[in-house]
């Protein structure tokens, strides 16, 4: 096998995708597009746009030999991305699967607010085995995202949330920096030891409520759901222990997240953004998890265009960005400065898989034209028998 | 013997100069397991009161350390230790549990000072031999001062879990030997019962959506005794054999309702035709029962209010003088807070026949008490073999 057909070939060791040659191979490159959320694809009710979501308690493996039991929407995490023309006419069919509540919230939507997925205003919430029908008109255009919103502290770590993108046909940021590729990059911390004992509770707790409720035996009390304020207050004045009392059942920790994911995966199986020279691409980043992340890109300045999916008035230059919970900014990479360069957290305490440097938030930006020749041998890395330069230290 | 010397220098001189020193350990599960019982109490024996003002027996203390070890294997350390029954001889602090286990999805290895095996279920009683008599298969090595030598003793157990709920465990012990041989005779590891059980139990965490049976096992337990004029090793054995099930009458969460019973037969030696000692009285042909009758309230997802009356009977065919035992147990438990119950207990003994001479004929006692009970663990790592996501969404070691 000469060198061009080990480039075609790909890396045959998992290992050496982390190398700027594999970087480079065919087959990483069209493994890469997998590691994007798949847009899920509607069925055309008359002029509505039907999307079909459930709920199931699923398996995510972040990185080789690490597993956790996470809620995923369609077996994956994060949730399949929602793909809409502004104005478009949009009906979700939720189902339940799972033996917990939950709901679905259009984060930075203008839903009616019967639609907003927040339970016991807007709705009740979505019990098992139950199914809710969300519907609205997608606006405004922009990035935004969906996310559960029952026990939103967990649910959300626990993976359920996605992106939901409405286009807009005269998008004044595609006018001003034409691009035709494009990445969704969701981002998330977990605690996974928190995640696994609330919902190991929350599932033992749900049993016994189920039970009760099938009887018709809801108790307010024991749900912890009363009618009024007073209602409640008055219940407590009785003797009444609500659940976060310590002696009832807090404290329970708060979570101190130990693995941090970008679209579902930690480095260094984190998708890869892809360029050509004199290309510019959209990137559009979500942070549905509760940790800031101060992004940086290493050999540029890229483009802010977005702000919550709000085109900012003029877009500004810079190399790091702070992406809070909740928040969504685009940004475009304009391809100026052919090679490999990282894209990650500068609160390298991010760039970690459970403690241990390198991992978490850290992907690269790869100059796909960038000739073989570049991404050469070292003498060092041929002495210690790699076929090329690690792209990041290891942990020693 | 030499070859195992040569282990020990191998492995203190490997952990004194390497272990510690080379490589950073990763911190272990911490599991810290407390239950303080406290108690006031009267017997009434034959028309005359007794009375302890304050017995804290079965007051006990757990620690354990828990680790991932490669391919999907678990190691555990338990290390445990109880105030002792007044008058059992066995000091201020007794360690009933010292042991290591290793488990994997399937598979439980557990070797130490553990509970034996002797009862395939447990019972609402206020302490774990309140009804020891009817609910454990009795050691036949014990004088039977203490009732810890027919609880605790050192294990070697091999389980197999068959899709989730069958238990297979086979098992030997060295149960405790009193009173003691001289140390030259004595060896502490030795087995000297062997036995095996099967088992099919819902786990606890699955209690609500399972109805009815919670629980149903058969167990073996098998004792190699120094039967005199005997010289086969069969008719050396001391056989018995167990049987249990749980029921859930009312799966209720809130009005929960279940029954518990337990039989044992013990073979017996056919020369056992008097009782005057504890070891005759494990070595006669006996057969035992013990049934609970439960109700638990639970009010906002704890146990409230527990009552429960149980009733235990036990015959021994074989004696020349007609000999019975019965026992009869009510009492009741009060949550005064999170892990912190009082408890209220009646124990009514009866006896005839060989046992009336070694127990007396009958025996009430009261018990007012207070229960301390915590289960706590830090640094959690994985989730036990009976979560929920573990049990219905797939194993994660």
């Amino acid at each position: 096998m000469n060198r061009r057909d080990f480039l075609k070939a790909g890396a045959a060791v998992p290992a050496l995708s982390l190398l700027p040659e594999a970087l480079l191979a065919e087959t990483t490159i069209q493994e890469n597009k997998n590691k994007f959320p798949n847009a899920l694809q509607p069925k055309m009710d008359g002029d509505v746009k039907v999307f079909e979501l459930f709920i199931d308690i699923h398996q995510q493996e972040i990185v080789p030999a690490f597993k956790f039991h996470t809620l995923a929407f369609n077996n994956q995490v994060p949730g399949p991305e929602i793909r809409v023309q502004q104005g478009d006419k949009v009906r979700v069919i939720f189902k339940n699967k799972t033996e917990l509540n939950h709901t679905i919230h259009w984060h930075g939507l203008y839903v009616p607010w019967r639609m907003d997925g927040v339970p016991y205003v807007t709705q009740m919430p979505v019990m098992p085995g139950q199914e809710f029908v969300y519907e609205f008109v997608a606006e405004p255009y922009g990035t935004h995202f969906y996310h559960c919103h029952w026990g939103t502290l967990l649910h959300m770590q626990s993976g359920m949330y996605g992106s939901f993108i409405v286009e807009n046909a005269d998008d004044p940021i595609k006018k001003q920096f034409p691009y035709e590729r494009e990445y969704t990059l969701l981002y998330s911390a977990h605690d996974t030891n928190f995640i696994r004992n609330e919902l190991n509770g929350m599932l033992e707790r749900m049993k016994e409520r189920m039970y009760l409720t099938k009887k018709g035996r809801f108790d307010k009390e024991r749900f912890a759901v009363f009618d009024t304020k007073d209602e409640f207050a008055e219940a407590v004045k009785n003797g009444y222990q609500p659940p976060y009392v310590v002696n009832r059942r807090a404290p329970s920790d708060l979570p101190q997240p130990n693995w941090f994911t970008v679209n579902g995966k930690s480095y260094p199986f984190t998708p890869n953004l892809y360029i050509k020279e004199g290309e510019s691409i959209r990137v559009r980043l979500i942070n549905g998890g509760t940790e800031e992340h101060y992004l940086h890109l290493h050999g540029h300045d890229f483009w802010l265009v977005a702000d919550d999916g709000v085109p900012v008035p003029q877009p500004w230059q810079q190399n790091t960005l702070r992406l809070s919970p909740g928040k969504t900014l685009d940004i475009i990479i304009e391809g100026k400065n052919r090679g490999i360069w990282t894209f990650h957290d500068h609160d390298t305490r991010r760039v970690t898989n459970n403690g241990l440097y390198p991992g978490g938030n850290l992907l690269a930006l790869v100059y796909e034209d960038m000739p073989a020749e570049e991404a050469g041998l070292g003498m060092m890395a041929k002495k210690m028998g790699l076929n090329s330069l690690p792209i990041v230290a290891l942990d020693e | 013997m030499l070859r195992s010397k040569w282990f020990l220098i191998l492995f203190v001189v490997f952990i004194g100069a390497g272990g510690p020193t080379l490589f950073a350990q990763v911190s272990p599960e911490i599991q810290l397991g407390a239950r303080g019982v406290m108690s006031f109490n009267t017997d009434v024996a034959e028309h005359k009161a007794t009375s302890a003002v304050n017995d804290f027996s079965d007051t006990g203390l757990l620690l354990g350390f828990r680790q991932k070890l490669y391919n999907n294997f678990r190691g555990q350390l338990v290390i445990g230790m109880q105030f002792p029954d007044a008058n059992s001889d066995l000091g201020q602090v007794f360690f009933h549990q010292t042991f290591l286990k290793i488990e994997d999805k399937s598979n439980i290895l557990k070797m130490g000072r553990s509970r034996v095996r002797s009862a395939l279920i447990e019972f609402p009683t206020l302490r774990d031999d309140d009804a020891l008599y009817f609910t454990d298969v009795l050691n036949p090595f014990s004088s039977g001062e203490k009732t810890e030598d027919n609880q605790y003793g050192n294990v070697l157990e091999l389980a197999h879990v068959f899709g989730q709920r069958t238990w297979l465990r086979v098992h030997g012990e060295h149960f405790t030997e009193t009173p003691v041989f001289p140390a030259t005779t004595e060896t502490d590891f030795s087995l000297n019962a062997v036995g095996f059980s099967l088992q099919y139990r819902v786990p606890e965490t699955q209690i609500w959506n399972r109805p009815f049976l919670q629980q149903i096992g058969i167990g073996f337990n098998n004792f190699l005794t120094d039967r005199p004029g005997y010289t086969s090793r069969t008719d050396k054995m001391l056989k018995n054999v167990s049987f249990s099930t749980v029921l859930n009458l009312r799966p209720d969460p809130v009005h929960f309702w279940d029954f518990r019973m337990q039989g044992i037969y013990n073979a017996g030696f056919k020369e056992i035709e008097n009782v005057a000692a504890f070891g005759e009285l494990a070595r006669a042909k006996a057969t035992a029962g013990f049934a609970s009758l439960r109700y638990l309230y639970r009010k906002l997802e704890r146990p409230t209010l527990q009552l429960a009356l149980s009733f235990g009977y036990k015959t021994f065919p074989d004696l020349l003088h007609s000999t019975d035992q019965l026992q009869v147990v009510a009492n009741s438990f009060y949550r005064l807070g999170e892990n912190f119950d009082a408890g209220f207990q009646v124990q009514y003994s009866r006896n005839t026949g060989d046992l009336a001479g070694l127990f007396g004929e009958s025996e009430t006692r009261f018990q007012f008490g207070l229960v301390y009970a915590i289960d706590r663990s830090w640094n959690r790592q994985f989730s036990d073999r009976n979560s929920l996501l573990n049990l219905e969404h797939g194993y994660i070691p």
